[in-house]
């Protein structure tokens, strides 16, 4: 088990979605901040969401749960980070 | 109730039986049968005060998850018009070509699809009526568009003024469009008769009462959208339809609504399961699952009865021209298993009424246990293509040895051994299952051609998963050409699971012993790791 930091988690989802975004043949993101909706501004879609998920559990070696995670900050930068790096802080 | 009624009379019959129960709710509001019926017969009457026997009996509703899109439906329904659904999550492209080919006077638009109703003002030919209940004043509009005339939400007529239209059985319902091979989407014509059978049935199989609590995970441009909406109705139930963004967390939803009746394609259970939302006895008020709109992996049907414990799981299947679905099975933990092939469960039996020809190459009926295409007809067989009677003689047919006309899906199944289910086992064509859409690979071929100007396109569905594909993917013949250029002008004209996800350009592509595109050949390149 690791731990990690938000930021060490933003690390992570910005890297993804940039090579998400290359393979798709798209623009990089200049920026990621922490109220961006992925969902809303059309940067992930639900099978995007799927992916980054699966990629997440992949990277940290750990299957996190996140059906407590409210459905309205769930694809929102922040609270998404936040909420990945406290379950990997817990046993 | 007899086929003769219109597809509107049961919710009639509701809003006077159920009058302050809830019918819908939409935007996180509650509309009950009163308010939606009031709603309803105002845009109704707002049609036919215009409306004149050459006018197109159909009225498009460009509404996405709003109280208007479900007023709309009813309203064009009331006006004696079928209903032509439109979704500004589709490139307004696309919508444009749908509503142009449609030949609508009249089009129903909510608040959250106004920004892109200018498009379809620019390229449409006739003098339009737009109704905008969502809006107040329409004075700018007037003045930007002279030539189309617009009814705000204080000039809708009065509910009063409705007039009950004649009962048209044989009337459309709605034009929905599927993706069609030549590049043009096909708008399928179901009559109302195809509808109220359909109906009939599901109403008495799932008890539905009052009480009831339907899901709507369905866009409105995806036919399995009207099972939720008219199965509620018939019977005073309430419609539960998800915001774009709560429809990433189903789980929360069924909780949130408690809901009764859940109806998704495969693929939301997939998605749950991965996410960790199906977890056991989760979802008790749940007293029916059902799926639809690809196949159904039986471990998915395991996992969704763990977490749904009180409800009785349905596999649904059914092509749009064959009205939502015409063969369900009913999964039993004990014998379903053993009579699922490849670990899909089957797609099971006909509804009443509906016969059933599993045929050869030449339509004629094969041997029992083999496979064939599956062809069907019956009461729910709709009318055909709109405007296409090409495109309908090819796919309604009269086999050899036959008397009746057939649809023709283009499904592989295998034919059962005595009374077993019907299993589906793939496409005889090129069409595939991208997250329950139907797709033409050819459309998208189509459009690739288009855009870079080489002949040489094969579309191939990548990755593959239990239901189907995750997306697809494009191969050129040719030179690089530039790609951003091609992505673009591509997915302008294309919904998103249908834009590739990746364009491969190749000298040559490779070719089978017919000289025809190997498609195996490319999709073994993408097996290696492309």
């Amino acid at each position: 088990m690791s731990a990690a930091s938000p930021g060490d988690v933003r690390i992570f989802l910005t890297g993804f979605i940039q090579r998400r975004l290359a393979a798709q043949g798209q623009d990089p993101l200049n920026e990621l901040s922490d109220d961006c909706d992925l969902l809303l501004s059309g940067v992930i879609d639900s099978l995007g969401l799927l992916e980054l998920v699966t990629a997440v559990n992949e990277h940290y070696g750990r299957e996190i749960d996140f059906e407590d995670l409210d459905p309205d900050q769930m694809t929102i930068v922040g609270p998404f980070c936040d909420f990945v790096a406290d379950r990997m802080g817990r046993a | 109730m007899t086929n003769d009624r219109a597809l509107w009379a049961g919710f009639m019959k509701s809003a006077e039986m159920f009058t302050g129960r809830p019918a819908v709710v939409a935007e996180g509001k509650t509309l009950t049968y009163e308010e939606l019926r009031e709603r309803a017969c105002r845009i109704a009457a707002t049609i036919q005060a215009y409306q004149d026997a050459s006018a197109t009996p159909l009225t498009a509703v460009f509404a996405y998850r709003s109280p208007t899109a479900f007023a709309g439906v009813l309203g064009s329904l009331l006006a004696g018009n079928g209903y032509v659904p439109l979704n500004r999550t589709f490139p307004v492209d696309r919508t444009q070509v749908m509503f142009a080919r449609s030949e609508c006077d009249a089009i129903v638009v909510d608040a959250g699809s106004l920004p892109q109703l200018d498009k379809l003002l620019e390229e449409s030919q006739k003098s339009l009526r737009i109704l905008l209940p969502d809006v107040q004043s329409v004075e700018t509009l007037r003045k930007q568009w002279p030539r189309h005339t617009f009814a705000g939400s204080n000039d809708l007529a009065a509910s009063s003024d409705w007039r009950e239209p004649e009962a048209r059985p044989n009337a459309i319902a709605y034009l929905l469009f599927t993706s069609g091979s030549t590049g043009i989407p096909k708008g399928v014509m179901v009559a109302q008769r195809n509808v109220t059978a359909f109906l009939d049935y599901m109403v008495e199989r799932y008890g539905i009462t009052e009480k009831d609590r339907l899901s709507q995970m369905f866009d409105m441009t995806f036919d399995l959208s009207v099972f939720d909406m008219f199965v509620a109705w018939e019977r005073g139930a309430c419609v539960c339809c998800p915001s774009q963004k709560a429809l990433i967390k189903p789980g929360s939803f069924v909780q949130e609504m408690e809901l009764t009746v859940w109806f998704s394609v495969p693929s939301t259970a997939i998605f749950m399961k991965q996410l960790g939302m199906l977890k056991p006895g989760r979802y008790p008020t749940l007293r029916f699952s059902l799926f639809c709109g690809e196949p159904l992996p039986v471990s998915s049907a395991s996992a969704w009865l763990e977490a749904a414990p009180n409800s009785i799981l349905e596999n649904l299947y059914g092509p749009t021209e064959l009205t939502i679905a015409c063969t369900l099975y009913r999964w039993d933990p004990v014998t379903s298993p053993d009579e699922s092939e490849l670990g899909i469960v089957p797609i099971g039996y006909p509804y009443p009424g509906m016969g059933v020809l599993v045929a050869d190459e030449t339509l004629r009926e094969v041997g029992r246990g083999e496979e064939g295409e599956l062809l069907m007809n019956g009461p729910q067989m709709s009318l055909g293509y709109w405007k296409d009677s090409e495109k309908t003689a090819a796919a309604f047919v009269v086999p050899p040895s036959k008397k009746d006309v057939y649809y023709r899906t283009g499904d592989r199944v295998r034919r059962p051994l005595g009374n077993g289910p019907l299993t589906h086992l793939g496409r005889i064509d090129f069409q595939v299952k991208i997250l329950g859409h139907r797709v033409e690979l050819g459309e998208i071929e189509a459009a690739v051609r288009k855009a870079c100007g080489s002949d040489g396109v094969l579309a191939i569905g990548w990755p593959a998963t239990p239901s189907g594909y995750g997306g697809v993917e494009v191969f050129i013949e040719g030179e690089s050409k530039d790609l951003d250029g091609l992505r673009s002008t591509v997915a302008s004209g294309l919904p998103d699971y249908m834009v590739p996800r990746r364009f491969h350009f190749m000298g040559k592509l490779p070719r089978n012993v017919n000289n025809k595109f190997d498609r195996k050949a490319v999709i073994h390149l993408l097996e290696e790791g492309l």
